[in-house]
């Protein structure tokens, strides 16, 4: 089987898998379990009593994500396993990594839309908001940027892409035909 | 004048700490799945050296203490299981790919793993399943802990 050779840009993408999908993710959950680097700053307002409990239902909400996060990382990394291998699973973990990570982002989006945390007065003073708003968009492009990439992939099969498979039979009866 | 009566009894109670019980209890795990693998020849190391790194680095030092101490070592266990997995299948993955593709440190054998033929994907597999190690580390660590005070 001709096996595709492991390109400038699969080897990015491998790297942006592992440490973006995977390493960042942990690091993330650790710094969130362990410090307040990764918390905004209103949840540390005790006066106000509507913002203490809106913290409270943003630290429930973001304690629900670890185990969703468990399959993004999980499976980015077993993508960027596979695709260091050239081997054609790295396809199907790589999609489901990233379109997993870009649903989370758009839930997390969503959250801090409707509860206004997004808006300028909240956004511009406060740094731990700013970081998620950065992770959020970089979320959202880079599971992007993977699904378009792996849709295109040589290593997807011919046989799960009409173009390919079309092109490749028409190619065989041209060479038939002389 | 009456002498003190003489006890052998300890002056004060040995109790386990956390690290040390998360480094013990690791390395115990890693001494079952290298029997257990050893004696259904799943995989087999180049070297005899290798075999031993990997139980008291990978399993011992890094999932161990590395993972099940500095992540689960600290306050209630139920929200950072999922992260203590995580990183412990992450780790495994990377370990497995250096494997693969590198180091080539230990092989797998011909024999289908759980109806797994394919090496590459015994690497991916057993990758993932080390994602455990670190969740029952933690857990074996606290029973040591507790076992020690004598709870």
């Amino acid at each position: 089987m001709d096996v595709p050779r492991l390109s400038i840009m699969d080897r990015l993408h491998a790297a942006v898998l592992a440490i973006g999908g995977s390493g960042l993710i942990c690091a993330y959950w650790i710094a969130f379990f362990h410090s307040d680097l990764t918390l905004p700053k209103f949840v540390h307002n005790m006066t106000n009593p509507d913002v203490v409990r809106l913290a409270t239902v943003y630290m429930g909400f973001e304690s629900a994500f670890p185990l969703a996060d468990l399959l993004v990382a999980v499976t980015s990394a077993l993508a960027a396993f596979y695709l260091i291998g050239r081997d054609a699973k790295a396809v199907l973990f790589g999609l489901v990594a990233s379109g997993a990570l870009g649903f989370l982002a758009f839930i997390d989006i969503s959250f801090n839309l409707l509860h206004g945390l997004y808006a300028p007065a909240n956004l511009l003073g406060d740094s731990g908001l700013q970081m998620e708003a950065v992770i959020n968009v970089g979320c959202v492009v880079g599971a992007t940027w993977s699904i378009w990439r792996l849709w295109g992939h040589p290593l997807r099969r011919a046989e799960d892409r009409p173009s390919r498979l079309s092109a490749m039979e028409t190619a065989s009866l041209d060479a038939a035909g002389n | 004048m009456l002498a003190a009566p003489v006890t052998f009894a300890p002056e004060f109670e040995v109790t386990v700490p956390l690290p040390i019980a998360c480094l013990v209890a690791a390395l115990g795990i890693g001494l079952l799945v290298e029997a257990i693998a050893g004696a259904f020849k799943v995989w087999t190391y180049r070297s005899p050296l290798f075999l031993l790194v990997n139980i008291v680095v990978v399993f011992g030092l890094v999932q161990g203490y590395g993972v099940g101490w500095i992540i689960g070592g600290h306050g209630a266990l139920r929200g950072v299981f999922p992260v203590l997995f995580m990183v412990g299948a992450v780790l495994g993955i990377l370990i497995e790919g250096l494997n693969q593709y590198w180091l080539h440190a230990w092989s797998w054998s011909d024999r289908p793993l759980f109806g797994i033929s394919r090496a590459i994907d015994k690497s991916a597999f057993v990758g993932v399943a080390w994602g455990f190690t670190p969740l029952l580390t933690v857990l074996f660590a606290r029973l040591i802990v507790k076992a020690s005070m004598g709870v």
